[in-house]
């Protein structure tokens, strides 16, 4: 059976690969080190695939059709979309037995994810797992959450979703070794009067959650409550998500640093599940 | 007439300017969608104030602004006045 030889989640913005230099050299020592660290140790461990949890943005799916979950199932996905963003375009090959198993066991745990055989991976997956493996070699298994659109599925049942997910993994027996990944927030702004704003006590107070493993305050906010830390902040489904599947393992914060040229707060939380 | 026919008609224009380069919504026709009168023009002028104050989803509003030319700056600067005070706390500000 597979385990979750490494689980960790991370901020992605896309200046992170498009306006790197735009921040100062302390915080890209801080974050970009957290991450150097994260793909050293996904070598060491012998990881053989990435599931990465992340959001949508309007890449696959719009408003005529909108998944709360969508599980990446095919060969290979394609990313990133944005033309514009510096990570070359590739195929990105898929785990189809990893990703199929994960999508039949969360639908026996009570979940109902949509499936694709071909995603359109965007900054939100792109950059995080560019930095994982910029050879971009290793089999990914996407899942994209909702965090955007009303209604969105509560922080609860995302944690409740992430233990699916972990269950899903860890009872697949084709594989030995996979690394679980969240990319997304933490808070931020976009399209909105305080673009540009960082709500860095929220940031804390969340990271700080996660390495108390006391979830309970934060799985009942309700998303009024999360927009006071930013539109963007939504995106904390996909650490909730990881914080679920590895549970009781808690989260060590690894790096944070308010990069405002990046319009959000960067955070790197690792759980070690070895 | 619906919100939902905004929101098709500026993420086609973004989506369109991606491929083509042309900034979003100069060379994009918008007569097949039903827009009301004031959906039309804040589209057609890249009235950012406007479609956010209609409902413009923030994530197609940030892509419109991009493709537009504005920068993050420039139109949160369009925006600011309509910030409101948030009187509401968060609990990790208690």
């Amino acid at each position: 059976m597979a385990e979750i030889t490494l689980a960790y989640a991370s901020s992605h913005a896309p200046m992170m690969a498009a306006a790197r230099e735009s921040a100062t050299e302390e915080q890209r020592k801080n974050f970009f080190g957290a991450l150097e660290w994260l793909r050293d140790e996904a070598r060491q461990r012998g990881v053989q695939a990435a599931v990465v949890l992340s959001n949508e943005h309007f890449t696959n799916f719009f408003l005529e059709n909108f998944p709360q979950i969508c599980i990446g199932v095919g060969e290979r996905n394609w990313g990133p979309t944005e033309a514009w963003l510096p990570i070359d375009k590739a195929w990105i090959p898929g785990h189809p037995a990893l990703a199929d198993h994960i999508a039949r066991s969360t639908l026996h745990s009570g979940f109902d994810p949509a499936f694709s055989h071909l995603l359109e991976l965007d900054h939100g997956v792109m950059t995080v797992y560019h930095e994982l493996d910029p050879e971009m070699q290793l089999p990914l298994v996407p899942i994209v959450q909702n965090c955007a659109v009303e209604p969105m599925m509560p922080l609860r049942r995302a944690y409740e979703f992430g233990q699916a997910v972990g269950e899903a993994i860890r009872s697949f027996d084709g594989l030995d070794r996979v690394a679980l990944v969240g990319a997304g927030g933490l808070s931020h702004w976009i399209g909105h009067p305080r673009v540009g704003d960082i709500e860095e006590s929220f940031d804390r107070w969340f990271l700080e959650q996660l390495e108390e493993g006391n979830l309970e305050q934060l799985l009942d906010m309700p998303d009024s409550e999360i927009e006071l830390a930013g539109n963007g902040a939504h995106e904390i489904r996909s650490w909730v998500a990881v914080a679920g599947a590895v549970a009781p393992v808690t989260g060590r914060t690894l790096a944070y640093e308010a990069i405002y040229p990046w319009i959000t707060g960067m955070g790197v939380s690792h759980f070690e599940t070895a | 007439m619906s919100l939902y026919q905004l929101h098709r008609c500026v993420w086609d224009s973004v989506r369109a300017s991606a491929v083509s380069s042309s900034n979003a919504g100069s060379h994009f026709d918008a007569g097949k969608y039903d827009l009301t009168d004031e959906e039309r023009r804040a589209f057609e002028e890249r009235d950012i104030a406007t479609l956010y104050q209609l409902g413009l989803h923030p994530v197609l509003l940030n892509g419109f602004a991009r493709a537009s030319g504005f920068s993050r700056d420039g139109y949160r600067e369009m925006l600011a006045v309509l910030a409101t005070g948030e009187e509401r706390t968060g609990r990790w500000q208690r």
